[in-house]
């Protein structure tokens, strides 16, 4: 057998195992596929829960804005810090002393800051996604080899020309790597705020769900989110691969 | 600048932010509820200190613990997976997807079924460190020279041999850099479940202070947490160091 028939067949035993466990067991416990089709087709004709699109906006929204905050903030302080010695030498331990500790424990502190709206959510998830765009930043600058830059001089190349047809070429695939990591962290992280408290968004939902035991709903809302977090990550490989192709 | 200009220009700037905000949070600028003066927060360790460090002390118990679980299972499952090709190929898509899928996302099912207290967070502090474990040990088990084993095959190691005199070694870099991030993760996930449903611990702490707006304290056990797991995997570095030395 080849190793793709084996794959399904693992796959298929998997189901087939799941929905037998499932339906010997407590229903509120464990959710056999075949109950989560009929709750998955109740979520989508938004008969479960007739506002998830206003839900799932609102996800995406902060989503969006925490993301571009820390590609701003990640690029800025990268930069900042990647290029000038002294401060890289004086800054860069002190972020990744930051970067070890669980970013969930600053959570809390961001609730009682924001409060249980958006704010918080987007602070989360800028907070989660700045750190890899900050680093990549680094790493890049650290692995642009110098004598390339010293040549682009020598031979007269302003530093604006120098950062773009040297540096930027150079560093685009860590660069590029770090700016996709940072999107998956802020689209987590905005998930994780809304699950750990919230009244709106995607991840309200799947703690009222939860909440009210209605687990086939609870297991169709994370299906859709699942669906959320990859295509983004789908989207952002995209742009990776075109990334890479103009470096290449 | 010297490396000791680096220190004091770090412990400079720290002091500068420090005394900045002590002198924003007096003259009012900001609400005292939300932005304690850090000599408030200083203070609030006197009265939040011991049930802070209870916390604590009942959060590393189950961190280790569920790093326990995750390294032995981890390391265990990835030369297992290593060393059986066969296996490797056909499960291989199954372990990135159980990798890549956000654990916060199952978080509620966790608590559903195994309810309140510290075996959830076990278990859930569990799953964040086996994966990155897992798959680190399986790709260095992989990528251990063939050379080598066939050597020491042909002149008659032993399988028990075979691993503890080559492959063992082979891998020590990639065991010990996969255990320095499992620690992280596993202590990220108690602290999820003790926010998410905690009834001890040192996110539970850290969700209540949050909750009853006691801010000061809340900053103070921050802190306090935050120190605690940069020391954590600061020592894990030191012993990384020690461990190349064995190996070379």
């Amino acid at each position: 057998m080849t190793v793709r028939a084996l794959q399904v067949a693992v796959g298929l035993l998997a189901i087939v195992a799941w929905e037998l466990a499932a339906r010997a067991s407590n229903p509120l416990l464990y959710v056999p596929p075949s109950a989560v089709l009929p709750a998955l087709r109740d979520l989508l004709t938004l008969r479960s829960y007739p506002d998830l699109v206003a839900h799932l906006l609102l996800t995406i929204q902060e989503i969006a804005v925490a993301y571009g905050m820390a590609v701003a903030a990640g690029l800025a302080v990268g930069f900042g810090l990647g290029l000038n010695r002294t401060l890289g030498r004086a800054y860069g331990p002190l972020l990744a002393a930051l970067y070890a500790v669980p970013a969930v424990v600053w959570y809390p502190s961001l609730m009682l800051f924001f409060g249980l709206d958006a704010a918080s959510k987007i602070a989360f998830g800028f907070l989660l996604g700045f750190f890899p765009i900050t680093l990549a930043v680094l790493a890049g600058i650290r692995q642009t080899s110098p004598h390339l830059i010293l040549v682009a001089r020598a031979y007269g190349a302003s530093t604006a020309t120098t950062f773009r047809k040297v540096m930027l070429p150079a560093m685009l695939f860590t660069l590029v790597g770090g700016l996709r990591t940072g999107l998956a962290l802020a689209v987590i992280g905005v998930i994780v705020g809304e699950i750990l408290g919230s009244k709106n968004g995607i991840g309200s939902l799947i703690n009222h769900a939860y909440g009210l035991s209605r687990t086939p709903d609870y297991v169709a809302l994370v299906l859709v989110t699942l669906v959320l977090i990859v295509s983004t990550d789908v989207v952002a490989s995209l742009l990776e691969r075109r990334a890479r192709k103009w470096t290449a | 600048m010297s490396r000791l200009g680096i220190v004091a220009l770090q412990i400079v700037t720290l002091a500068v932010l420090i005394g900045v905000w002590e002198a924003v949070a007096r003259a009012g600028v900001v609400d005292p509820l939300f932005v304690p003066a850090p000599s408030a927060v200083a203070l609030a360790f006197t009265t939040v200190g011991a049930t802070a460090l209870g916390g604590l002390g009942d959060t590393l118990v189950k961190t280790a613990t569920a790093y326990a679980l995750s390294v032995v299972l981890g390391v265990g499952g990835g030369l297992v997976l290593g060393s059986v090709p066969r296996t490797r190929e056909v499960l291989n898509p199954f372990v990135i997807a159980l990798y890549g899928m956000p654990k916060i996302l199952v978080l509620p099912w966790i608590v559903l079924l195994l309810g309140f207290g510290t075996v959830p967070a076990i278990v859930y502090g569990a799953m964040h460190g086996f994966f990155p474990i897992l798959v680190m040990v399986m790709s260095a088990v992989r990528d251990v020279d063939p050379q080598l084993v066939t050597v020491a095959r042909s002149y008659g190691a032993g399988t028990g041999q075979l691993y503890w005199k080559v492959i063992l070694p082979a891998i020590v870099p990639a065991v010990v850099a996969s255990m320095r991030l499992g620690i992280v993760f596993c202590l990220l996930g108690v602290l999820i479940v003790e926010m998410f449903a905690g009834i001890r611990g040192m996110g539970y702490v850290l969700g209540s202070l949050a909750n009853g707006f006691r801010a000061a304290e809340l900053f103070a056990a921050t802190a306090l947490v935050s120190a605690a797991s940069i020391a954590i995997v600061l020592s894990l570095g030191a012993l990384n160091e020690r461990l190349s030395h064995w190996r070379s």
